[in-house]
């Protein structure tokens, strides 16, 4: 990457970041419902912690925590590859190629914004709950390893995406991933662990990648700063980021091949 | 025939007529939300598969909840069946409200008003469409539940008052969806009616029975009229040694309640469209 190229994903990035900040009714929801899905699962399961299979917490709102974070940004992250579909939309998409702008400067300026989100929202939720009874048993190095996971899970899931705005170009195709978000989340073990379950369930939560992401937060919250937590934490999240940028990539060849 | 007779036989005359006009008109909307229900596919299978996908997770993920001592039913999908079936009955009624916003923005609804047609039709007739779409819905629900595992415990009467629940949340959920669609003409209503139904549903037994819940849910779920909905819902579904197994006390308080809400919605939604008319 050249010094002009850096400087201008560097005002990609910026423009995307300041639009959803600057737009609170498109992210609020994000972090709005996963706070409110927390408060309801701890007094709903708070007994359930007792159960067999259950890990070892202090409350159920420290099990929930990284199911919270993992929400929020999927939810968060949508938004941001929604703002890219509306690029596409409404022109400015095609005014940046018309400019000599670098071309893997569009795509990761816009998925710099949606970082920058991911690490915000995670330090919301953990400093929001943790008054409440949400510990994080790896203290400080902990939940700077929280937002870093947060922010690497926000361009995973942004990436992914992305290319789902760059093949499509709509905005309404982004937004109609969402259920298939939500089931995956479901299905995985953001608010019930995997030992608990059964059957097919168990089996389906085993290969659903949300699970690993989520159980990589949590072993962080749960298990105190060990490197095999603070590993599952960082470096899951990252080797799904690494495959999804590469998708990404290729769509927005794409999409600059067939323009 | 004296003026007072004449006056008093073309009233009579009317309010016949207006029955009629009612009814005919009211049939209308039914037939056009349901030939609309076969043509647009896509609006109706999110109703279908809402209550689908709530019962399968639902009862996975929170499989072991039934392990808790004093749960009253040991088959997950009993308990989350009727969850599902709630959820799938209050946006089906919600999603009139969708609709009315789409057609507002159109310009269809503003042709309606301009016919001579009964203002109470308007509603009426959406309000039955919705609930043969409702049964529709039970229907299916009940079948994917029975293949998943889920057994009545008070037979038929069980499968009855899960119906009679689904149908009462969607009158109410109905209601509170035009009301909110004639208040605000725009989306913006939409969000405020699903906000306004996932907080209220899920601030009650819709997850947890109240002897499993602690905290500031308990308090709110305990005065949640749409904690009676669900127990009359769940009645037929839990164990017979089970407290809210079917009986009249466990039933009388969710037809109370589906009773007094749906006339409050209603009235919001007849009272809302008259402001419409001003």
């Amino acid at each position: 990457m050249t010094k002009n190229s850096i400087r201008q994903t560097l005002a990609l990035g910026k423009r995307s970041t300041l639009e959803l900040f600057r737009q609170p009714a498109l992210v609020v929801p994000s972090m709005i419902f996963p706070l409110f899905f927390s408060f309801l699962g701890n007094s709903s399961f708070g007994r359930t912690t007792s159960l067999p299979g259950f890990p070892k917490v202090s409350s159920y709102l420290q099990f929930q925590l990284a199911g919270t974070i993992v929400q929020g940004v999927l939810f968060g992250s949508v938004t941001g590859a929604a703002a890219l579909a509306t690029d596409i939309e409404n022109g400015f998409f095609d005014r940046l190629l018309a400019s000599p702008t670098s071309r893997t400067g569009i795509l990761f300026g816009r998925l710099a914004g949606s970082v920058l989100f991911g690490a915000f929202s995670t330090a919301v939720f953990i400093f929001a709950l943790l008054p409440f009874g949400a510990d994080v048993s790896a203290g400080i190095r902990g939940i700077i390893a929280m937002i870093i996971s947060g922010a690497l899970i926000s361009l995973a899931v942004g990436a992914l995406m992305s290319s789902v705005a760059l093949k499509t170009g709509s905005s309404e195709a982004v937004q109609g991933t969402f259920p298939l978000l939500f089931i995956l989340l479901f299905f995985s073990s953001a608010f019930f662990p995997r030992e608990t379950m059964s059957g097919i369930y168990a089996t389906i939560a085993g290969f659903n990648p949300i699970s690993h992401l989520v159980e990589g937060i949590r072993a962080l919250s749960l298990d105190g700063f060990t490197a095999s937590a603070t590993a599952r934490a960082v470096l899951v999240p990252l080797a799904i980021a690494i495959v999804a940028l590469v998708i990404a990539n290729s769509q927005l060849n794409k999409r600059l091949r067939s323009n | 025939m004296n003026t007072a007779t004449q006056i008093s036989t073309r009233a009579m005359i009317d309010e016949q007529d207006l029955h009629i006009t009612t009814m005919r008109s009211a049939g209308q909307l039914i037939k056009r939300s349901l030939i609309n229900t076969r043509r647009l596919p896509s609006a109706f299978i999110p109703t279908l598969a809402m209550p689908i996908f709530n019962m399968v997770s639902f009862s996975g993920t929170f499989f072991a909840l039934t392990k808790l001592p004093g749960f009253p039913t040991d088959r997950s999908v009993n308990w989350f069946m009727p969850l599902g079936l709630a959820m799938g009955a209050a946006f089906s009624g919600v999603g009139l409200g969708f609709s009315l916003i789409r057609d507002l923005e159109n310009g269809f609804y503003d042709r309606l008003r301009m016919s001579p047609t009964s203002r109470i039709s308007l509603i009426v007739g959406p309000v039955l469409a919705t609930w043969i779409r409702v049964t529709l819905v039970a229907i299916f629900v009940f079948i994917v539940g029975g293949l998943l595992g889920a057994r009545p415990t008070a037979g038929v009467l069980s499968y009855v008052c899960s119906l009679v629940a689904a149908l009462g949340i969607s009158t109410i959920g109905a209601g509170w969806g035009l009301g909110l669609a004639f208040r605000f003409q725009d989306m913006r209503g939409a969000a405020i009616m699903q906000m306004s139904i996932f907080l209220t549903m899920f601030m009650s037994t819709a997850q947890v029975p109240l002897d499993v819940m602690t905290g500031w849910l308990h308090t709110v779920a305990r005065v949640n009229p749409v904690t009676n909905i669900f127990r009359l819902s769940r009645s037929g579904w839990v164990n017979e040694s089970s407290s809210g197994y079917m009986s009249w006390s466990n039933v009388y308080g969710g037809l109370i309640a589906i009773a007094v809400l749906s006339v409050l919605s209603l009235l919001f939604a007849v009272r809302s469209l008259q402001k419409i008319d001003k």
